[in-house]
């Protein structure tokens, strides 16, 4: 199967009020189901819900919320939130607003670690989480590549074990008009720089202090290639979690879900069956 | 018209291609210097600063880089304590011009307001403040700062800053960035406060900044003034309109990079190799990337940016740049006293700029021609420019009132940050009327 045949679960956004009305964050819904939500990387949310988020949409009501600042129309919300304890606040209040129980829990990368902060802080939100290549932990002697300062022209090879693949090409491919194109790269520069006042410098936050709290059975999907944050690190989050176990899925860069989906939908599917 | 020379602080020995193997900011690799390079480097352009200071400039010019190969000043305001003393005992009247601590990038900002004011303190009121909002890699890679966090910084500690200098008791200070249980800083400054200048590269905002609350506005042309001066000062000019501000042209600086020698031809000879060095081997090897990380421009500007890329004139070419290039795009002046004075003449007359920061010395330019170029400068240059604006009804507010310039006071407006909620920190109102009852005391 290819990413190409999934069907496509309409997506509808809602908007939620939420930090006392400082914030609307907005929420991408498709399908039906018992709860998932899906945590976005660095790069924003896109415009659309990227095929294994929709394949997942076929069993789970997905909840796809955008971080603060990388929505349409909506860039300087980011000013009006400051620190990580209170962006894991904001995402657990939008979730309460849903009225979202015990979803799981996806995210991937920059969401990843947003996962984990959600679930180390209230243990009880997430029926299983799965992280896919997740930042958060840091070891010197496995340096982490600093996404933001990298050129444009050097971030595919940073991004996929092969940057000329067709996954990666879609992934990577902007729109012809000169507007639209300047518009997509704004927002995802932007994103990036949102996303960013919670990574930089060091994507370190002190989330190893409190992943002993996420009690939750945890599946980690790992790249083996992964250039941005080395497969290595598989082993630093199982030594820290209490119920965690891995798939490393070989010939696949930093985002197995784009670069290798068949392998990771059913690793991920495999997990979320299991009892 | 005012006349600064500015210089930046390069390491003058940089091998011939480095420029194909490093880049001039972060990485760059401290094995290339020698311990002898690195002393006359800062030697000679200490001695040269203070050469244009004896040679009657109306003031002396600074920038701050941290881990940088083109600009070895990881904190300014030495540079300018050692000139502010120097030329306070040779009793020079010249403006001491900083310009320099960037307020996006410090985290002591409490340390900006102490150093700043005891500089003026030692020259005896003759401190000009200058505040960039914060290079890129400057406040991001070396400081630590997150891109989108370095304009909501830059706001919060210029208040700081102003608050630090201007109010009569020790105050408690609650902000994002700084908590202080009380700010009585001393000594204060002996101006109240010193002129405050903000270096911009052309963002709309900063220009509206600078015209609603009365900072002058620096526009340091590095990437080619032919290219990039119609743009930039044209939107200044126009944001001073929808503000309603008069267009003073001494709210506004220009710096450009200036070669003079007895001949056009001569000038070349002399004074073209290093000019390539210095642009090929400092700006030009500082990638773009580096330059402007994710969040560190607003969204609308990297749209723009995107579309047109014409606020970056020659940057992208810089690395491999001749001479001509350089000419062309008006990144340097170059020739005869006359070429060079007509030129500059004819562009600050044109785009109404009262303050001209003459970079003198740069990249490889070893002592002796710098000496020369400054003093030539001085002497066959600077005496044609100083009455360009002298017939007309504006005042100079931006400028040291021991060395005539007629200050006027701080006020409130717009702050740095596109979008940022209002700050709950900032008090301008309150510096802004501090400011004014000192001023007028």
């Amino acid at each position: 199967m290819t990413a190409t045949d999934v069907s496509t679960p309409a997506t509808r956004v809602e908007a939620v009020p939420a930090w006392n009305g400082r914030l609307t964050i907005q929420v991408k819904v498709a399908g039906s189901g018992p709860p998932l939500v899906y945590l976005h990387p660095a790069a924003g949310p896109g415009p659309g819900l990227d095929p294994f988020v929709l394949r997942l949409a076929e069993r789970y009501t997905v909840y796809a919320p955008e971080f603060p600042g990388t929505s349409a129309g909506d860039p300087y919300a980011i000013h009006a939130v400051h620190t990580l304890p209170d962006v894991v606040l904001i995402y657990e209040e939008v979730l309460r607003r849903l009225g979202v129980t015990r979803p799981v829990l996806v995210g991937q990368s920059f969401g990843g670690m947003l996962a984990a902060e959600l679930a180390a802080v209230f243990p009880d939100l997430a029926s299983k989480v799965v992280l896919l290549d997740p930042i958060g932990l840091w070891r010197e002697d496995l340096p982490i590549a600093n996404w933001m300062a990298t050129p444009p022209d050097q971030l595919p090879a940073l991004l996929f074990q092969d940057p000329s693949g067709p996954a990666a090409q879609a992934m990577l491919a902007l729109p012809e008009d000169l507007d639209q194109a300047a518009a997509a790269i704004a927002a995802m520069v932007w994103a990036m720089g949102s996303t960013g006042k919670f990574t930089w410098p060091i994507p370190d936050r002190g989330l190893r202090d409190r992943l002993h709290r996420l009690t939750a059975p945890v599946l980690l999907v790992w790249g083996r290639e992964d250039r941005l944050i080395p497969v290595a690190y598989v082993d630093e989050w199982q030594r820290e979690l209490p119920d965690c176990r891995a798939v490393i899925i070989d010939d696949c860069g930093h985002i197995p879900q784009v670069e290798r989906y068949s392998e990771t939908l059913a690793a991920v599917e495999r997990f979320l069956l299991d009892n | 018209m005012k006349i600064t020379l500015f210089e930046q602080a390069p390491y003058r020995q940089l091998p011939d291609d480095f420029e194909q193997h490093h880049e001039a900011v972060c990485s760059t690799p401290y094995s290339l210097t020698t311990r002898d390079g690195v002393y006359s480097s800062i030697r000679d352009f200490l001695d040269e600063m203070m050469l244009g200071a004896r040679a009657g400039f109306d003031g002396v010019a600074v920038t701050e880089h941290s881990q940088s190969s083109y600009d070895m000043l990881p904190n300014p305001d030495l540079i300018a304590s050692a000139l502010a003393y120097m030329t306070e005992t040779e009793g020079l009247e010249v403006a001491v011009f900083p310009m320099g601590r960037s307020l996006g990038k410090a985290r002591e900002p409490v340390r900006v307001a102490e150093e700043y004011a005891l500089i003026d303190v030692m020259s005896g009121g003759r401190l000009v403040a200058g505040f960039p909002i914060g290079l890129h890699y400057d406040a991001g890679l070396n400081n630590g700062v997150p891109p989108v966090e370095i304009r909501p910084r830059f706001d919060e500690n210029l208040e700081l800053v102003l608050r630090a200098w201007t109010a009569p008791e020790p105050f408690p200070f609650n902000g994002r960035f700084s908590q202080l249980s009380q700010v009585n800083i001393w000594p204060r400054p002996l101006q109240s406060p010193p002129p405050v200048w903000i270096t911009g590269i052309g963002n709309p905002r900063t220009m509206q900044m600078c015209l609603e609350r009365n900072f002058g506005f620096n526009y340091l042309s590095w990437f080619g003034a032919k290219l990039t001066g119609k743009r930039i000062f044209d939107r200044f000019w126009d944001v001073a309109d929808q503000v309603g501000v008069p267009r003073n042209p001494y709210r506004l600086g220009f710096l450009q990079t200036i070669a003079v020698a007895e001949t056009d031809e001569r000038a070349e000879a002399e004074y073209g190799p290093h000019l390539e060095y210095a642009f090929r081997k400092g700006l030009g090897a500082i990638p773009p990337e580096k330059l402007g990380l994710p969040g560190g421009i607003d969204i609308r500007g990297v749209e723009a940016l995107v579309k047109d890329p014409g606020d970056f004139g020659l940057y992208h070419q810089m690395r491999t740049a001749s001479f001509k290039d350089l000419v062309d795009a008006g990144v340097v002046i170059c020739g005869s006293p006359a070429t060079v004075r007509e030129q500059v003449r004819s562009f600050c007359s044109e785009y109404g700029i009262g303050n001209l920061h003459a970079m003198l010395g740069f990249g490889s330019l070893p002592r002796e021609l710098a000496m020369k170029n400054i003093q030539l400068f001085a002497d066959e240059v600077a005496p044609h420019l100083r009455d360009l604006w002298t017939d007309t009804e504006h005042a100079h507010h931006w400028w040291p009132e021991r060395l005539g310039g007629v200050p006027s006071a701080i006020t409130a407006g717009a702050g740095a940050t596109e979008g940022a909620a209002s700050n709950p920190t900032s008090i301008p109102t309150s510096t802004a009327a501090t400011a004014r009852t000192e001023a007028t005391a």
